[in-house]
């Protein structure tokens, strides 16, 4: 069945000053359904396509979306709300509604456990409160296409880990498009089913993550903490592009997967195994796009 | 969100206004002891009665117009400039708040402030002066001229904020017109009268020394002449116009 285009971008470039931060050339469509990660590290363009998306910033190109503006929710890096009063009344002046005649926006705040903070100011919030709120309210506006920049950025691990587990839960129930930035691939592992990797303003890769998976690592990856003992052992086999801390080993076939994993077994040696290792997908989508700038093969 | 201007968002609105001790000092408790205090050592050395209720209403009338000064134009710009630096019209916009419903919702809520501000003002000049009563005319008079005041405050303190972009030069802009505009319409110790020529040439630009010098005169229905009155409105109007037109289109 063919899925509706929620949103194309072609052509764009963005400036600042002389500068430009981003340029997308071929096109880029979020469909219905679409969950995608935006990755890439700081500086590469995650937030500035996110805010031109949203018209917050110049740019040239096209950007075209058949939803009005009303109907794409966004939760920001940054949100701030007035001092003045409680939360509580933010949330009712932005939703045009009253909490305690509200049944799907009560049952939001209990699902995010904010019926404590609702009569905090909003600078009295914690970091994982502060998000939570704007995340009620963005999840209010039950939007085709939302949002997320860094939702999780700045929280400590635990809180991290329960907001994400919750959005997870809340989104496994709905169809809604989702765009995610995240420097946390563990989040998108969850969250997200297609990624869009940006490196210094260009798109690398686009794509499921299954697809770019095995378009840049193949069928299956072992991954492995580095030491000299194990660099010394596989130093005869391929590698994959990898954080300095590890080893990645690509399994291009069963039987050398089971090599691999025997030769581990026999040195007792700790391993993982991936099919869909998103730092995987990111270290060698940028590594084959350095070496084709450079001119190498991968 | 369609509707111009709805229950939550004036309520939102005039929870940001009270929200700020100072627009309550500023805006209702000092006018009314600077209208009492400066009444009671005006009237003191004073023997004949009619020429105190005079005085005291002269002075009523005159000290009346910091209430917009101070809720709307330093009030409702400092206000805005704090949201502008940290973001919020922004973020209320991608709530789907467009700037033109905040900016209604804020006109309202500030207007509602205000009135609440003027019947304290007058309950306690009914309590604790002596004033001469109006005539109808001149009554609804100051309360329109009062209102058209308060308006180029809402354009005139708009335009700061959204020039200045910061809180801090918004307040020290705020500030200096404040007091400039008590200066040269005589509510800081110097009448119109005693002012020099040039200063006098500055006083008559403001609406605020029409307020304090000759409001006598039309709250009690005597014959005025309304030319110079409608010229420094106009002057006034015409330069928060501009301003808040120049910082539209820097938008």
């Amino acid at each position: 069945m063919e899925r509706e285009v929620l949103l194309s971008i072609e052509n764009l470039t963005v400036r600042y000053g002389k500068d430009v931060v981003l340029q997308i050339g071929s096109p880029v469509l979020i469909e219905e359904g679409d969950r995608v990660g935006i990755i890439g590290s700081n500086g590469a363009g995650k937030s500035t396509l996110i805010r031109s998306i949203l018209g917050l910033v110049n740019y040239q190109g096209s950007i075209r979306t058949a939803l009005p503006m009303d109907r794409i929710a966004v939760h920001m890096q940054s949100n701030e709300y007035t001092d003045s009063m409680a939360t509580k009344h933010i949330m009712e002046a932005i939703l045009q509604t009253k909490i305690s005649r509200n049944q799907r926006l009560q049952e939001l705040i209990r699902y995010f456990e904010f019926e404590d903070c609702l009569r905090k100011r909003y600078s009295k919030l914690s970091g994982g409160q502060k998000q939570r709120f704007t995340i009620i309210m963005v999840m209010m506006q039950d939007a085709p296409l939302t949002f997320y920049d860094e939702v999780t950025s700045g929280l400590d691990f635990e809180t991290r880990q329960k907001l994400v587990e919750k959005m997870v839960t809340w989104y496994q129930q709905r169809d809604a498009s989702l765009c995610i930035v995240s420097h946390y691939y563990e989040e998108l592992e969850q969250l997200a089913n297609k990624l869009l990797i940006l490196d210094k303003g260009r798109v690398i890769a686009y794509g499921k993550k299954e697809e770019l998976f095995r378009r840049y690592c193949g069928r299956a990856v072992i991954i492995l903490k580095h030491s000299q003992e194990k660099e010394a052992l596989f130093r005869p086999y391929d590698k994959l592009a990898s954080p300095a801390h590890l080893i990645a080993l690509p399994c291009e076939t069963e039987e050398k997967e089971r090599e691999l994993t025997d030769l581990l077994l026999t040195h007792n040696m700790d391993y993982t195994r991936s099919t869909t290792d998103i730092e995987m997908i990111y270290t060698n989508a940028k590594k084959c796009t350095e070496n084709r700038l450079d001119g190498g093969e991968r | 969100m369609n509707k111009m201007i709805s229950k939550y968002m004036v309520l939102y609105e005039l929870r940001n206004v009270t929200g700020n001790p100072f627009v309550h000092i500023f805006g209702v408790g000092m006018p009314i002891f600077m209208a009492i205090l400066i009444t009671r050592i005006s009237i003191s050395e004073i023997p004949d009665a009619s020429v105190m209720k005079m005085l005291s209403t002269s002075i009523f009338l005159g000290i009346g117009a910091m209430i917009p000064m101070a809720t709307i134009l330093m009030g409702y710009a400092v206000r805005q400039a704090q949201d502008l630096e940290k973001g919020i019209p922004e973020r209320m916009r991608l709530f789907g708040i467009r700037n033109r419903v905040t900016i209604c919702n804020r006109a309202v809520s500030e207007l509602i402030y205000m009135a609440a501000a003027f019947g304290l003002y007058f309950l306690a000049g009914i309590f604790f002066m002596d004033l001469q009563a109006p005539v109808l005319s001149g009554f609804v008079l100051y309360a329109v001229c009062m209102l058209f005041f308060s308006i180029m405050c809402f354009m005139l303190g708009h335009a700061v904020a959204a020039l200045a972009k910061r809180f801090s030069l918004t307040y020290c802009i705020v500030m200096m017109v404040y007091f400039a505009c008590m200066i040269f319409g005589g509510m800081m110790g110097i009448s119109y009268e005693n002012m020099p020529a040039a200063m006098q040439a500055v006083a008559r630009l403001l609406p605020v020394t029409y307020f304090s010098r000759d409001f006598y005169a039309i709250w009690t229905g005597e014959t005025y002449n309304f030319v110079p009155m409608i010229q420094s409105y106009l002057f006034f109007g015409a330069a928060s116009g501009i301003l808040l037109f120049a910082a539209l289109r820097r938008r």
